[in-house]
């Protein structure tokens, strides 16, 4: 039975903080942190926003040689514009809309557009043998690995609209919904009903291949 | 992990929870399935290098990808850009053989091409301001300008 409350409340239940390791709070001490010489700041910084900006290029489907040099160029732009930024404690969204805008023009560059449906990220597990996955190996029996797998690939099959945006919500640690709106220009408002409703749609497809 | 399917509850607060489970578990497998390549993220460490109080940002103020319409049945035309600091403009004309540009207004002016962190290559002016290189920028790529004390960078970019 559904409840009468609106669902764009729905996501303040969720079970966990969005924002994780870097606080987002943090964020514009560090960004002037840095601009006054302190690398550790900067690596505070990269490694705190860098999987966000990874998930917004992976959200948009481009080569691994694009996605590469389009993670590049928005670190080396936000270097460059550190000193200059307006509001440090929204580096997360600039770097998000940044990565957005050069996926943007890969896609307008159409010579360079290739469409990876990707059959290697699938076996990317066997190519790179990272340190999680040896964890999840030995910790998990296979049929867990097999589990992650066809999770991923239901991901994988997944309309375009709620792939992207579950890409980007699943950036380790988790985005706060101000950068996924930079990321993939929506409205902040409708991330949370939207995310629930891909979320619901991925739970179908796992139970009707009797993956659950 | 199966409980992330296993309850049946409909009520809104149990899908919220479910929903939460199944977003952390596919988090999970993105970290295995898609991370980030250590080398990206050393690349963005090593980025710090770039950063550069000195140097005035020349911005990307025209840009034939996004501001020209496209010309049709043209597939190699020239990327065009034009980037932008106070007074400075600077024209690049991008194709497959190299990159020229024009600094304005016109004068003797050391350029350099910025790949990354790594140390620049000068490339040739003249004492009009026009220079060029014979191969394009693969990657990320910037100009730096120096007329006399001023510095110019142009914002990061790649074509």
């Amino acid at each position: 039975m559904r409840t009468g409350s609106v669902p764009s409340a729905a996501y303040h239940d969720v079970p966990y903080t969005r924002g994780g390791t870097v606080e987002r709070s943090e964020i514009g001490a560090l960004v002037r942190s840095a601009v006054d010489g302190d690398a550790a700041a900067w690596k505070a910084i990269v490694e705190g926003l860098g999987p966000l900006v990874w998930s917004v290029v992976r959200a948009h489907r481009l080569s691994d040689a694009d996605a590469h040099e389009v993670y590049q160029t928005v670190w080396f732009r936000f270097a460059q514009h550190l000193g200059r930024l307006r509001e440090p404690e929204k580096a997360g969204s600039w770097l998000a809309s940044t990565a957005r805008h050069e996926c943007l023009k890969v896609y307008r560059n159409a010579r360079r557009l290739m469409l990876t449906d990707d059959p290697h990220v699938l076996d990317r597990v066997s190519e790179d043998g990272s340190p999680e996955q040896s964890l999840l190996e030995a910790e998990e029996a296979a049929a867990q690995s097999e589990r992650v797998r066809r999770l991923w690939q239901e991901f994988e099959e997944l309309g375009e609209r709620c792939r992207q945006l579950l890409r980007v919500l699943i950036a380790s640690p988790p985005p706060s919904y101000q950068e996924v709106s930079a990321a993939l220009d929506i409205a902040v408002g409708s991330i949370g009903p939207l995310r629930q409703r891909c979320l619901r749609r991925l739970r179908a497809r796992l139970e009707s291949r009797g993956a659950a | 992990m199966s409980d992330a399917n296993g309850t049946n509850d409909d009520t809104e607060s149990d899908d919220d929870f479910d929903t939460g489970l199944l977003e952390e578990e596919l988090r999970q497998a993105a970290a295995v399935l898609d991370p980030l390549p250590p080398a990206l993220l050393q690349s963005a460490v090593d980025a710090y290098a770039l950063h550069d109080l000195d140097a005035r940002v020349a911005e990307l103020t025209f840009d034939s990808l996004v501001d020209a319409l496209p010309v049709r049945g043209a597939t190699d035309a020239p990327r065009l850009l034009t980037f932008t600091a106070g007074e400075v403009m600077l024209d690049v004309e991008v194709t497959e053989q190299g990159l020229i540009g024009q600094v304005l207004p016109p004068g003797p002016v050391r350029v350099e091409l910025l790949g990354g962190p790594q140390p620049a290559a000068a490339l040739t002016a003249d004492d009009m301001g026009r220079f060029t290189a014979g191969t394009a920028p693969s990657g990320p790529f910037a100009l730096r300008l120096r007329t006399g004390d001023d510095v110019v960078v142009t914002e990061w970019l790649r074509v």
